[in-house]
Formats: C-alpha cells, sequence, structure tokens
C-alpha cells in the first residue's frame, strides 16, 4: 500500500516538476513559431552545470531571434528539468518528441544522460547536436541522429603530448584517477604518445578518492619521464601536485585534465601551481568568432552567473542547429541530419564539424600553464596568447 | 609500463609508510581508549580529527600564527567537546549492547559533518605551510610529514607516560581492565569516562592538525580515519593500546608497500586482507585482547 503511494508520487512528480519549469518565449511572428526542446539537469547533482547550459541556450534563441529569426520565424525552447536522472531524461525527450511536437531538439547536460537519451531521438530519426558530451562510445554505436560538439576525453592530453614533442621529450609517464572518463583519456594519451613516437614508460591508475600518492610518486621517479600526465579530476590533482613537491618528484613538464582549470586550483597550491599545465575545452579569451560578444552579454543577461564552457557550448551547439535549419530550409529530420553532417564553422567554441558518426572532428582543447597565477593559453599555436615556460625547474629551484 | 622496484625506492617507501603509520597510531590510540575502556566504538572518532584540521585551518587564515602552534588549541577545544558529548550522549549508551553505541555515535558524526559542510562550505582548504622536501641522498623527506611524525611521536608518547605514571592514568587503564573493581577500589568511573572521551578526542584533533598542513580538508575526510583507526585496532588487539601503536605502524607501511609492490589501488584491499587474516589467525588481535 505504502509503497503504492510512493510509486504514484514518483510517477508524478516529474510531470509536475517538467509544467513548473517549462520555459518559453513569447511568440510575436505571425507564424508559429520553432519549438525547440530540451532536457536539462536544472537540479540535482549536475545541476550548477546543467543551468549554465540553459542559460546558453535562451541567450543563442534571444539572439537568434533579435536578428530575425530562422526561416522566417521566432524560435521558442521547450525546456524540462531532468533532475540529473537519465531515466527521467529519457521520458521527458520521449515527450518532448510525441507529446510537446517540438520541431528540433538539443543534447542535456553529461555524458551519462546524453548516453540514455540518444536512445529516444534515434528511434524518431530527430537530430541530436549534443554539445555536453565527450564520450566517444556514445558517438560509436551506429547511431545515426547525434552530434558531438566538443573534444573526446582521448585528447585532453594532445596539447602537453604534442608541445613535449616539439621540445625533443622522448618519455612520458601518465596516472589517473580509476574511472570511466579519466581511463578513455590515458587510453587516449597512450596512443597519441605512440603516434608520435614518444615512449610511455610507466602508466598506474589509484582509487577514486585517493589522498596519499606517496608510492605511485616514488614509482614515477624512479621511471624518470620527461613528462607526466594526470587524468585527474580536482582533489587528486591538488593532492598530486603537492606531494610531488614532498617526493622531488620534477619532470619537465606535468599536466593535469580536469580540475587544474579551477580558480581554486591556484588558491589551494599557490606558487606550487606555477608551471602547471593544464586542459580545457574554452575560455572566454580565446579568439573564436563571437566569442567576446558571447561573454559581454551573458554577463548582462545572467549577472553572477560565470560564463563557463557549458554556456558557451549549450550557445554554440544551439548555433549549429540553427545554421542547419537554416541551410537545409527545413525541419525535415532527414534533411537536417545532412545539413548537420555539411556544417563546417568556427563559432563561439571554435570549430564545428562531424564525421559520417556524428563524432567530433573539428573541436580543438586547449592546454594552458599556469604563469604567475594567470592561465596563458600556450597550445596550439594558433590560439596562444603567451610562449610556455619551458622546462619545468627543480623544485627547490623555483 | 612499470617500472623495476630498487632497494632506493622501498627506502623512500618505508619512510613515507612510517611518517604515515606514526599519525594513524596516535589516531587510533584514541579509538583504542575509549573501547578498552567504555566498550563503546566511536564512529565519530574521525569526526573529530576533521574539526581539528578545520581548528587549524581557520587558526592559520585568522590568526595567521604558526599552524604547528594550533595544536594547542585544537586538542583542549576537542577535550572539551569529546567531555561535552560524552556527558551528554555517550554516557547513556556505555553499558548497553555495542550496536547502540554503534547508532549513536554514527548519528553524532553525520550530524557534525552536515554542521561542517553548512558552517566551512564543502570547498577543499589547504594550510600552505613548509611544503617540499629535505634531499638525503636519494630520498625525499616531506618536511611537513617529517615535523608532523615528529609532533605524533611526541604526543604518543606523552600519552603513554601520562596513562602510565600519573594517578588519573592508572585509574583509566584500571577502568579498561575492570570497571567493577575500580568503582569498588573507589574511583569515580563516570569521571574516568569522561576524561576518556576527552583525551581520545583531543588525540584524534592532534591528528586532524597534522593532517592539515598535509592534505586537503574538507568535511567528510574524518570518516577514512575512523575507518583507519578501527582497522588499526582491530589489528592491534581491540582496546590494547600498545596494540594501537604497532597496528598503526604496520598499516602504515603495508598500505604504502602494498602501493609500491603491487598497486595504489591494490594498497587498500591488501590492508583488509590483513585484517581478516589477523581475524582468522589472532582474533583477540596480534597483541591479544585488552591489555594497558
Amino acid at each position: 500500500m505504502k509503497s503504492g503511494i510512493i510509486f504514484k508520487l514518483l510517477r508524478v512528480a516529474p510531470m509536475a516538476l517538467a509544467f513548473g519549469i517549462g520555459l518559453g518565449v513569447p511568440p510575436a511572428a505571425a507564424q508559429a513559431p520553432i519549438k525547440l526542446g530540451a532536457s536539462l539537469s536544472m537540479t540535482g547533482t549536475y545541476a550548477a552545470l546543467g543551468q549554465n547550459q540553459q542559460r546558453g541556450y535562451q541567450l543563442c534563441a534571444k539572439h537568434v531571434n533579435e536578428s530575425g529569426g530562422v526561416l522566417g520565424r521566432k524560435i521558442e525552447f521547450v525546456l524540462y528539468d531532468d533532475r540529473s536522472e537519465p531515466a527521467t531524461g529519457v521520458r521527458l525527450y520521449e515527450r518532448l518528441i510525441t507529446q510537446d511536437k517540438v520541431d528540433a531538439i538539443l543534447g542535456p547536460y553529461s555524458s551519462a544522460i546524453t548516453e540514455a537519451v540518444a536512445n529516444v531521438n534515434e528511434k524518431y530519426k530527430m537530430p541530436m547536436v549534443a554539445p555536453m558530451a565527450s564520450t566517444t562510445s556514445i558517438f560509436k554505436k551506429g547511431r545515426k541522429f547525434i552530434f558531438m560538439v566538443q573534444s573526446p576525453a582521448e585528447v585532453y592530453l594532445e596539447g602537453l603530448i604534442d608541445a613535449a614533442v616539439k621540445r625533443g621529450l622522448k618519455t612520458v609517464a601518465i596516472i589517473n584517477e580509476d574511472t570511466l572518463f579519466p581511463k578513455a583519456t590515458v587510453q587516449g594519451t597512450i596512443e597519441l604518445a605512440k603516434q608520435k613516437g614518444m615512449q610511455v614508460v610507466f602508466v598506474e591508475a589509484y582509487p577514486k578518492g585517493n589522498t596519499d600518492f606517496s608510492a605511485l610518486l616514488t614509482k614515477v621517479r624512479a621511471a624518470n619521464p620527461d613528462v607526466l600526465g594526470a587524468a585527474t579530476y580536482f582533489d587528486d590533482a591538488v593532492a598530486i601536485t603537492r606531494q610531488m613537491k614532498e617526493l622531488n618528484v620534477s619532470p619537465k613538464m606535468y599536466g593535469v585534465t580536469v580540475g587544474g582549470d579551477l580558480p581554486k586550483f591556484y588558491e589551494l597550491l599557490g606558487k606550487n601551481a606555477e608551471f602547471v599545465y593544464g586542459a580545457t575545452q574554452w575560455e572566454a579569451e580565446l579568439p573564436y568568432p563571437g566569442s567576446k560578444e558571447f561573454t559581454a552579454s551573458f554577463k548582462k543577461e545572467f549577472p553572477g552567473a560565470d560564463p563557463s564552457y557549458h554556456a558557451a557550448g549549450g550557445y554554440a551547439g544551439c548555433q549549429v542547429l540553427v545554421e542547419a535549419i537554416k541551410s537545409a530550409g527545413s525541419l525535415d529530420g532527414g534533411k537536417l541530419r545532412d545539413a548537420i553532417l555539411k556544417t563546417d564553422i568556427s563559432n563561439v567554441y571554435g570549430g564545428f564539424k562531424v564525421d559520417q558518426d556524428g563524432f567530433q572532428v573539428s573541436h580543438k582543447m586547449v592546454m594552458f600553464q599556469w604563469q604567475d597565477g594567470k592561465k596563458v593559453i600556450v597550445w596550439p599555436d594558433e590560439l596562444a596568447a603567451g610562449k610556455l615556460r619551458f622546462p619545468t625547474p627543480q623544485w627547490n629551484q623555483r | 609500463m612499470s617500472v623495476s622496484i630498487t632497494a632506493e625506492m622501498v627506502g623512500q617507501v618505508i619512510i613515507s609508510g612510517l611518517l604515515a603509520g606514526a599519525l594513524y597510531s596516535m589516531v587510533a590510540l584514541g579509538l583504542a581508549l575509549i573501547f578498552g575502556v567504555m566498550r563503546v566504538i566511536n564512529i565519530a572518532h574521525g569526526t573529530f580529527l576533521m574539526l581539528g584540521a578545520y581548528t587549524t585551518f581557520w587558526w592559520s587564515q585568522l590568526l595567521g600564527i604558526n599552524p604547528y602552534l594550533s595544536l594547542l588549541a585544537s586538542m583542549p577545544l576537542m577535550f572539551l567537546l569529546g567531555v561535552l558529548l560524552q556527558r551528554t550522549l555517550v554516557t547513556r549508551v556505555v553499558n548497553a549492547p555495542e550496536l547502540s553505541s554503534l547508532l549513536l555515535t554514527f548519528g553524532i558524526s553525520i550530524a557534525l559533518v552536515n554542521l561542517a559542510q553548512l558552517a566551512f562550505t564543502s570547498d577543499l582548504r589547504s594550510v600552505e605551510y613548509l611544503t617540499g622536501a629535505w634531499l638525503v641522498g636519494p630520498i625525499a623527506l616531506s618536511k611537513s610529514r617529517v615535523i608532523s611524525f615528529a609532533f605524533a611521536v611526541a604526543i604518543t608518547l606523552f600519552a603513554f607516560w601520562f596513562l602510565q605514571k600519573t594517578k588519573l592514568g592508572k585509574a583509566i587503564r584500571a577502568t579498561s581492565q575492570s570497571s567493577e573493581v575500580a568503582l569498588v577500589c573507589g574511583i569515580n568511573v563516570q569521571r574516568i569516562h569522561l576524561y576518556s572521551f576527552g583525551i581520545a578526542s583531543a588525540l584524534a584533533a592532534a591528528g586532524g592538525s597534522l593532517v592539515a598542513v598535509m592534505i586537503a580538508i574538507q568535511p567528510e575526510m574524518g570518516q577514512v580515519y575512523t575507518f583507519k583507526s578501527f582497522l588499526v585496532i582491530v589489528l592491534g588487539g581491540a582496546g590494547n593500546l600498545p596494540g594501537a601503536l604497532l597496528g598503526g605502524m604496520l598499516l602504515g607501511l603495508v598500505e604504502q608497500l602494498a602501493s609500491l609492490f603491487l598497486t595504489t589501488q591494490l594498497s587498500e584491499a591488501v590492508a583488509y586482507v590483513l585484517l581478516v587474516l589477523v581475524l582468522l589467525l589472532r582474533p583477540a588481535g596480534l597483541l591479544g585482547g585488552r591489555s594497558t
């Protein structure tokens, strides 16, 4: 009896929430607006990130409508909250397509939810540009209607390897948290290093939540690599950097993946963060077309919110879809798909071009280095804002 | 893609293990003390460690004084908090079945961790003081870890001296051996419980203060130390104080050596396999049961 009620509540709650949170721009044009649907994580674990992606979508709609809309029509978003749950996302996309009858859709936040909802739009043959999914496997399952916007996990350390090879470095060691995303980064980095003729001298994973890296770093020191790459999140990136100093592990280059880009990284480590390399999908100061304007109008529209890469990615994903609708001249799923496959542009978020699987091949990660308390973009050369400080000196000479 | 292990590496790792082990010993000593005296398993032990770490953080952040001196604040503060909790809550479960004390201290731990999250947020904090290492030949000695080790050894030795030589210490040990007989001999057992919980909390807080200069601080950091302390006192013999020392050093060494010879992922597993082996072969722990 009790469980029956709870079950009913569980079924009703998301609907209520969905109605509460559905947002719409009032139709202004004579013709009915084009309805774009998406579910985003506005509550739950990914709330902060999902909300920023939502701001990107909203800003995109505003800008498109201000410049006259698409195919002579305004665009309007139908947005729901998936509570950071893949199963809820699936239900909401099903609803968007079958009940709300949206004209096109955009992706949710995170790889996990994208992976789940990708089966829904595939079923209805409705193309989905997925701005915040960077797990390669999602795009390698034979799906025809999903398109990637940002760079995959595998290339997070490409900058580090490339810059190292150009400076004649020969050996690399890689350590990683033993979870899905960092593991994919390690696989990709090993491949890249081998292709470029670097020797991978040491690879080892550590469990999530690990705080003592002494023995691991002792092994790294014995392997004596020119380069150390760490596929991290945040806590571990901080701890590893600190303990490298304690164990006097001093490779010529040392880079982390996720976490090194947060201002908090420097706050916690102070000058010990100097010389550390990090990877990022996007930074506000990158000279991409429209990037400055995006950041400025984002700050004006959403005072207090941080124009993070989630917002820029959402904005860019929406732009890609809008451009595809324009060039297809239609909202038909098949024609839209062809148009997206032909798209080869550079926007706020950098390059966009996908292969036949919908896998992103043009967007580039950038690598920065902490220099005097600032993130200075040092790779790739064409986007670099400064020179990299190379080699990283021994700890006692910094 | 792994490295061959050299004597230097083993030396480095043994030193890391001993440096970590001394801290484990000191913190676990508190847990052993509470268990010995009251038969209470204090799941909130690591929480006191976390609060000690925050004391050190705020001490150095707000006052800008040497973080090691914050031991003078964190230990008395947590002593008082420990006494307060013993007086109000823990005293009610001292003679109850062990499950009651587990539930109660688990609850206390959840409450304190959540309060800490509210008060301090979950942001990582760190006390940047003396980072880096002294280089002795091929061995790197982490400055913060060596100093923390020295403090931990000193505090542990002092605690032992206190328990062996002072009147109060003897009364605590007497209560640990048999609270009925202690009561008959005129020892105020209730009072001894208060002191024991207070001292144990102060030892955990000392651990927190010393850990604060080594790793990042956040409200959930204590949990892992509760588990490790538990492991240590089971290895050494529950309620056995010298056993806690031996267990702590052993755990430090086993973790580090397992990380070196196997992988970091397996080191925790190895520590727990060791626990199972000890429980199978010497169920009372390496040094036997309650001995003070």
